[in-house]
């Protein structure tokens, strides 16, 4: 099917990479939505800020920062580099670089999905005895379902993606940090066509199944 | 209902992680950064290191100044083969290169390439001011040795001025030289190691144009694997592996 002999340690590194990155993005980034999308609060507008910023700069820019703060010379990689963690040149720093390139997107589309449940339904399961932590879990969040299955797939294909920050962050090491876009750079650069068009095939097929499941998904009610 | 999404995540970390150790997680390559002038070389000497010692070689290609700035902020490369001697130098005297192990392993040669189907040939360096060369690709002087030499080259005969609105800067000489071979320039000024592609043209250029691009390596300091290392870079230019090199047009060093 793929070109003979074409190595798959990027794809699977990349499964990986994007999988953990997307779980990262679902867990801490759903109550911020829920947060964000619910609430009137000071610092509200720039908590939105902070988080889209990394959507709209330069991925260079954002990488550079990233590897300044986490490389074992910078604040943060060097009390982790103390306890025995490596995040900088690590497939650590890829999941991190691909974590930081698709939170916003997640963010932004659950907090729409959040934004759109009818409050006087939450307020009817209040006035039939839950609790807040039931309404959340019962109403809130299956109603907010579409926005967070939408941004779960656009992140995990954003973090599939993500070239930039990774490059920056994590370098560009066959089998070690070296995901399905730097793989695909690798090759053209070599002069390898074949691998560069198998790999890139093989991306579009997955993205375009996993944005098609979601579409899916996001209609199916639960 | 979240907790779908959670588990198909989870499952996709799985079915990465799984596979990802068994066939790479554990090979534990000798991690060499090299100047990509030295990938087509490189592809061939990797292999054939490890049919001779059972040591696999992974090679991390760039220009020469990002790589030793990778190194420089901690990248776990065991080993830095870089286009010119000052990066080496400098890793050296901070303590991140090992001093004792540093060489000259090579001197580089600039060419002036074109593309065999434009039917375009360039012989020298003023010829480059012909009307249908309108773009000349070149390295990042700024950060990537065989960029320097080019500039120095352009410079030193006196067509720097009126060629550098027609220069477009590869990161590193590796991607000058697909720019060519895309057919995004009509020229280019790269290492004779990446002009032996049949699709290209090259013409020698005077070496006393430029300063010798004297390639130097050397081991890493923080590597946990100095002697697979030293085996590595003594193999480079070892018997089995000089040939390899001189076939990809690199010189041996007339220096120390």
């Amino acid at each position: 099917m793929f070109a003979e002999g074409l190595d798959l340690v990027p794809a699977l590194l990349s499964a990986r990479v994007a999988g953990l990155s997307t779980l990262a993005a679902v867990t801490l980034g759903t109550p911020l939505a829920w947060l964000l999308g619910r609430y009137r609060f000071t610092g509200r507008a720039l908590l939105e800020n902070v988080v889209l910023l990394p959507l709209v700069l330069p991925p260079t820019v954002v990488g550079y920062y990233v590897l300044v703060l986490v490389s074992r010379r910078g604040p943060v990689g060097e009390v982790l580099a103390a306890a025995g963690f490596d995040l900088a040149f690590t497939w650590r720093g890829a999941v991190l670089a691909a974590w930081i390139g698709s939170f916003g997107l997640f963010v932004r589309s659950a907090q729409a999905g959040f934004e759109l449940v009818d409050p006087t339904l939450e307020d009817a399961a209040r006035t039939l005895g839950r609790s807040e932590w039931g309404v959340f879990w019962s109403v809130t969040l299956p109603l907010a379902w579409r926005g967070i299955a939408a941004g779960t797939a656009l992140a995990f294909c954003r973090a599939v993606g993500e070239f930039g920050i990774t490059l920056m962050v994590a370098g560009n090491i066959p089998g070690r940090t070296q995901t399905i876009p730097l793989a695909i750079y690798d090759a053209v650069q070599g002069n390898r066509m074949a691998d560069a068009n198998a790999l890139s095939l093989l991306t579009l097929a997955v993205v375009v199944l996993l944005l098609l499941l979601a579409r899916r998904g996001a209609r199916v009610r639960f | 209902m979240l907790g779908r999404v959670v588990a198909a995540c989870g499952l996709l970390v799985l079915s990465g992680s799984v596979p990802h150790e068994s066939t790479s997680g554990r090979r534990d390559g000798l991690v060499v950064f090299a100047a990509s002038d030295l990938q087509p070389a490189f592809t061939e000497l990797g292999p054939a290191f490890e049919q001779l010692t059972g040591q696999p070689v992974v090679f991390s290609y760039g220009s020469s100044g990002s790589l030793a700035a990778q190194i420089e902020l901690g990248a776990p490369a065991d080993l830095f083969f870089s286009a010119d001697e000052s990066y080496v130098r400098s890793l050296a005297q901070r303590g991140i290169l090992d001093r004792a192990s540093t060489r000259v392993y090579a001197e580089g040669r600039l060419v002036l390439a074109t593309l065999r189907s434009s039917g375009i040939t360039v012989a020298s360096l003023d010829q480059l001011l012909r009307p249908e060369v309108t773009r000349v690709a070149m390295a990042n002087p700024e950060h990537a040795p065989y960029g320097r030499a080019a500039r120095q080259a352009l410079v030193s005969s006196g067509v720097w001025e009126t060629m550098a609105p027609r220069v477009v800067m590869g990161e590193n000489v590796r991607q000058a030289a697909q720019y060519l071979l895309t057919g995004a320039v009509e020229a280019a000024l790269v290492s004779s190691s990446l002009a032996l592609d049949t699709a290209l043209v090259s013409a020698p250029l005077d070496p006393a144009l430029h300063q010798p691009i004297l390639q130097a390596a050397g081991i890493v300091r923080s590597s946990s694997r100095p002697s697979d290392a030293q085996r590595f870079l003594d193999f480079v230019t070892s018997d089995v592996g000089w040939p390899v090199m001189e076939r990809f047009g690199f010189v041996r060093p007339h220096v120390r």
